[in-house]
């Protein structure tokens, strides 16, 4: 059931609602409601809402820096087909301008990472005792995990690999 | 510089005569100590009795006074006029509602929302038992920014998703919802979480934030959407969740 449909008179009521309904003595001087309930103007969104606030704005940015990851990510799809063709036959992308999606990319990524990290202590409740471990400390320790998994993978390509 | 007026543009609506709302302005006189709200009332007093708005206790508590000044949701009461100079100061009514007339918003959807996510304790109990269910203070601190909420709705009039989703919930029942949750007294929180998780619900918000950036009592409901997403997530997918 969504919230506002609730509103149907067939549903049961609350008891709290039910009390709170019963007739008194002010409502019933009050005239009984009649007829079709009053017009209200309805308001719709404007296409250009994200550019009203600052934080919407941020919003707006914060998402489609998942527009770039997911470009990347293709490319990096494209290339894992091209091992299919064998050793004499992968050529991986490379040139300045391939360099120069990554870097845009790897920028949009890691703003993506910060904003989502530096809020791991909101979203992140976690008891300790009967109190919650501070939401700084939850961020800290994400953004430490974080550095300690890129170490450990960029480790593996590079010593890996040679 | 001094100023001796300022000008206030005022949406006016009245649904038997315009189409669409208006922008009328009124020119008040500007005093240093005045808020929105008190230049409304000296254009109800003094220029135009026909003005529609809702207030009642000027001091931020009651949440009635909510509307967009300059296009940003504020409590007409806390909104001052210096901060606005030289104007023109545009009042308009909370977006995301519809308008009833002038100033005035249609709230029924949000009442009924509020409705829906009980937010009273709930106890298992039939009958009210002697004596007092104590709390320690981090028992109490654990909602305590949940339950500063007073219903301004001003989250709802910067919450993007809910002229897109109409029947979201939205941030404030969410809020009060998490409120009780985290209340040691209440005994309905899987009651609460299943609600929560359901439709038209916390998996509705897309995480803008900005319902936390313009609650004027410091409430977080971005906190409480997200926190809410987190631990239904971990109930889903760890042993300990009870599914």
């Amino acid at each position: 059931m969504s919230p506002t449909s609730s509103r149907d008179a067939s549903q049961p009521r609350l008891d709290g609602e039910a009390r709170a309904t019963a007739p008194d003595r002010v409502s019933a001087q009050m005239p009984a409601r009649t007829g079709e309930p009053a017009i209200a103007y309805p308001v719709k969104q404007p296409f250009t809402w994200w550019t009203r606030r600052r934080g919407y704005l941020l919003y707006m940015l914060r998402e489609f820096t998942a527009v770039g990851i997911a470009a990347w990510m293709l490319l990096f799809l494209v290339q894992l087909a091209r091992i299919r063709q064998g050793a004499a036959g992968y050529q991986p992308l490379g040139g300045p301008l391939f360099v120069a999606i990554s870097v845009v990319c790897l920028a949009l990524a890691l703003w993506h990472s910060y904003t989502f990290l530096s809020l791991a202590g909101l979203f992140m409740r976690i008891p300790l005792g009967d109190r919650t471990v501070p939401a700084r400390l939850i961020a800290r320790a994400m953004f430490g995990a974080l550095a300690v998994v890129t170490v450990a993978i960029a480790g593996m390509l590079i010593w890996g690999g040679a | 510089m001094t100023h001796e007026t300022i000008t206030l543009s005022v949406t006016r609506f009245d649904p038997g005569q315009d189409s669409r709302p208006r922008l009328q302005g009124y020119e008040v006189p500007y005093r240093d100590d005045w808020v929105v709200l008190d230049a409304l009332n000296w254009i109800k007093s003094h220029l135009d009795g026909s003005v529609n708005y809702r207030w009642s206790c000027r001091m931020g508590i009651c949440g009635s006074c909510g509307m967009n000044v300059n296009g940003q949701p504020k409590l007409g009461c806390s909104a001052f006029l210096r901060d606005y100079l030289p104007g023109p100061v545009v009042v308009e009514p909370m977006a995301n509602f519809p308008i009833v007339r002038d100033l005035v918003v249609d709230i029924s959807s949000f009442l009924d929302k509020l409705r829906w996510v009980k937010p009273w304790i709930i106890r298992d109990e039939t009958a009210v038992g002697p004596g007092e269910h104590r709390q320690t203070p981090a028992q109490i601190d654990q909602y305590r920014q949940f339950s500063m909420c007073i219903n301004c709705m001003l989250c709802y009039s910067a919450c993007p998703v809910i002229p897109i989703e109409p029947e979201f919930v939205g941030p404030a029942a969410i809020a009060l919802a998490r409120r009780y949750q985290l209340d040691s007294r209440d005994r309905a929180g899987q009651e609460r979480l299943g609600t929560l998780t359901g439709s038209d619900a916390i998996w509705d918000c897309s995480f803008v934030g900005e319902c936390s950036a313009v609650c004027p009592k410091g409430v977080d409901p971005a906190k409480a959407i997200q926190q809410t997403k987190f631990e239904s997530t971990l109930g889903m997918m760890m042993p300990w969740g009870g599914r």
